[in-house]
């Protein structure tokens, strides 16, 4: 569980669809909207919720919001989504704002208004139509990755303080022994950029990196307990 | 014993996977307006039509060398004599009339009569030996022959040969068609008119106008005046005749502009569907193209980003003529029709391409509607519909669709990815669009003969900065491994799935496959 905070502007069924499976993961979420019936709804459905003027900064200010929690932007209406995106951008400049967008133009708006990341509804669709024309079994791979009820998946790994991975070069380490695979890694001593494997830089394995790794959900949980210990690769 | 021999010719016929295929092929090329190569050869008679009419032409006034004539007789008339034989040919099927005789024999216990069929496929024949066009086929090889100088007036046969070829000039007579009406009832105008003004104009100048000596004369003066030509070499002299011609030139006038009018109005009115015409008769020739219907966000999208990798291999279709215009715009092929109607699918080479269909309208039942309505045309058409809801899944799959898309759920996925694993996010992110750095890509084995039989761990993937993620072996029902072990052996038709640089992944297959990575 993280130790974040998500504020989520809207409900729809994007909003439900993430307050349920986001409730695992997140100390506190919070659902905002700006209708009575909205808030009633919400409110009926168990989840936190507040009600609130989202056009209005001062109401906004009052919002506790830190630098590393998360902004959802995700309202039905997507002008007032745009307009939501800058507001929360002027009065909160280092957080992330994840937005949705349902056209090319939201997206261009929502990038300008200043989202961290922006999710277009359709560009991710028209991606997956493309792939299942041109790559249909890596797209049924992907597929399988994503959903919840395959046994494999992909997962972000933290290097923790006296790992057995702590100073090995990566290409001296065979993650096929344990049955996964690394596709990339953030270096914390390079940058703060994701790196694929593919890209041929010579890295090495340090505390506090991030690795990202494909694999049967059981050999990716046995990995990460066994990298926490510092003694000899088995 | 000849009709029995008869008799098993015809099934010989029947049964013979060379003949059909012969004669499939000569009607592709003949008559077959979908069939990629058949362009060639209409270029190919269009050439040799026109060199026959520039000899001929020539030879009125100028003698010219002998392998010229040669050329002329024995080459050209060769090949439209035997395209003449081919088109009559193809036209009808006599075996297929005697072994449908043979069985309806057997059924109701008679005796089987070779006449009957004979006789169904000769009229056939002979029906189609007095269209126009087969007319037409028959007396542009005419010219050819050099004793009857008087022949070679047929070469104008040969300038309406033409006709077979150009589609234009075919497309611009069925418009001219489609306005019968209207034309017929102006020419009768003309000749009433005409008519009338010749018999005034006879009546009033006959004595008194040295140039109207007979009622054709007064008619061709009607006819000359009317049109506005005028060469002016008979002219009214009496008052009468002169008030007639003011009168006919007026009408003469009215008559053009209505003319004009109606040609073009009928232009404007069938101008899209021409252009519609032309862009599915385009794509009729490819082996592979994407029927997209529905010109809403999604289909926008998914034709700003992937268009290009698919010139001149879809269409869209669309029922609301505003969106259509607005597609046209950007730039994208479309048409207006309604893709759930049987007739607008069927109009697609359904038989000889691979298509793909993407149902992407905002509606459900549409979708669904409009999977069933392809699926009931062909099977072979592969159907990726957009559902809206959970719901509406079942449905889908029950109309046949191939694969659904739901944006609202992989839009969900990437948001709940963004959030609770940011850095995977980029991973995924980049992956799924294809990024240059994280391409994950097919090696299909069915193209690499070189990869067949060996061992995962030959190839070498880590050097070549590659990693293999899982294999799909042949055929429907084949096993996905994820992560196969290096000691796994490839086998023909297997799909290796490697993920790399977009310069690895064409490095490999330059090594080990045919095709050229596009």
């Amino acid at each position: 569980m993280f130790n974040r905070k998500a504020l989520m502007f809207g409900y729809s069924n994007t909003t439900k669809f993430l307050a349920e499976n986001l409730t695992k993961e997140l100390h506190y979420l919070v659902i905002i909207v700006d209708d009575e019936e909205s808030y009633q709804e919400a409110k009926k459905a168990g989840y936190r919720v507040k009600l609130l003027d989202i056009t209005d900064d001062n109401a906004l200010e009052e919002l506790d919001v830190a630098e590393d929690d998360y902004l959802i932007c995700v309202m039905k209406d997507h002008y007032i989504n745009v307009f939501l995106t800058l507001s929360l951008h002027a009065l909160f400049p280092k957080t992330t704002i994840i937005a949705l967008s349902d056209s090319y133009h939201a997206t261009q708006k929502l990038k300008m208004a200043g989202a961290t990341r922006i999710i277009d509804l359709y560009q991710v669709s028209a991606n997956r139509i493309h792939n299942i024309l041109t790559k249909p079994v890596a797209t049924k791979l992907i597929e399988r990755l994503f959903s919840p009820e395959e046994e494999f998946s992909f997962k972000e790994i933290l290097i923790p303080k006296n790992s057995i991975l702590d100073a090995v070069m990566v290409d001296d380490f065979d993650f096929s022994k344990h049955g996964i695979i690394l596709v990339g890694m953030i270096d914390k001593r390079l940058s703060k950029q994701f790196i694929f494997i593919t890209s041929g830089l010579e890295n090495r394995f340090d505390v506090g990196d991030t690795l990202v790794c494909i694999g049967y959900n059981d050999d990716l949980n046995k990995f990460e307990e066994y990298i926490k210990g510092k003694e000899d690769e088995s | 014993m000849l009709k029995e021999l008869l008799i098993q010719y015809a099934f010989f016929l029947h049964g013979s996977k060379r003949y059909k295929n012969i004669k499939t092929t000569a009607y592709n090329f003949l008559l077959n307006s979908d069939y990629e190569y058949k362009k060639y050869f209409d270029i190919f008679m269009i050439s040799l039509i026109v060199v026959s009419i520039a000899i001929l032409v020539y030879e009125v006034k100028n003698p010219v060398p002998y392998w010229v004539d040669f050329f002329d007789i024995y080459l050209v008339t060769v090949i439209f004599l035997m395209e003449y034989i081919a088109r009559v040919w193809v036209h009808n099927d006599w075996h297929k009339q005697v072994v449908k005789e043979v069985g309806e024999a057997e059924f109701l216990n008679r005796k089987v009569s070779l006449w009957r069929p004979s006789k169904e496929t000769l009229k056939g024949k002979i029906r189609y030996l007095l269209t126009p066009t087969a007319i037409i086929d028959l007396l542009a090889i005419l010219p050819a022959y050099r004793p009857l100088r008087v022949l070679r007036i047929f070469v104008l046969f040969r300038v309406f040969k033409l006709l077979r070829y150009t589609k234009s000039i075919n497309q611009f007579l069925g418009v001219l068609a489609s306005k019968k009406f209207e034309l017929f009832t102006l020419l009768f105008l003309l000749v009433f008119i005409t008519v009338t003004a010749g018999i005034a104009i006879y009546v009033f100048e006959q004595n008194e106008n040295e140039n109207i000596e007979s009622i054709f004369d007064a008619l061709y003066w009607a006819l000359i005046t009317i049109s506005t030509v005028g060469y002016g070499d008979i002219s009214p002299v009496t008052p009468e005749g002169r008030v007639v011609s003011m009168m006919i030139i007026v009408s003469g006038i009215a008559m053009i502009s209505f003319v004009t009018s109606v040609i073009v109005s009928s232009f404007s009115e069938k101008l899209d569907e021409l252009k519609e015409n032309r862009i599915v008769e385009e794509l009729n020739k490819k082996d592979e193209f994407m029927i997209i219907c529905g010109y809403g966000q999604m289909t926008r999208m998914f034709l700003r980003y992937y268009a290009k990798e698919y010139t001149n291999r879809y269409i869209v279709i669309e029922n609301d003529k505003d969106k259509v215009d607005e597609a046209i715009k950007e730039g994208y092929k479309a048409i207006h029709e309604d893709a759930s109607r049987h007739d607008v699918i069927k109009r697609f080479n359904l038989q000889y391409s691979n298509i793909t269909l993407l149902a992407l309208t905002g509606n459900d039942i549409a979708n669904i509607y409009i999977t069933l309505n392809a699926k009931s045309l062909s099977r072979k058409i592969k159907v990726i519909a957009r559902a809206r809801t959970e719901k509406m899944i079942k449905k889908y799959q029950l109309a046949g669709a191939d694969s659904i898309v739901r944006p609202n759920v992989i839009a969900d996925r990437m948001l709940y990815t963004a959030i609770t694993q940011p850095v995977m996010y980029k991973a995924i992110y980049a992956i799924l669009t294809g990024k240059n750095m994280a391409l994950l890509d097919e090696i299909n084995l069915s193209q690499s003969e070189l990869l067949v039989g060996k061992k995962i761990e030959e190839l070498e993937l880590k050097k070549q900065k590659l990693l293999c993620i899982g294999l799909q072996r042949a055929g429907e029902e084949g096993e996905f491994i994820f992560n196969p072990p290096v000691e796994t052996t490839l086998e023909e038709g297997d799909i290796l799935l490697v993920m790399g640089r977009k310069v690895s992944i064409e490095y490999f297959r330059s090594i080990y496959t045919k095709v050229k990575y596009v």
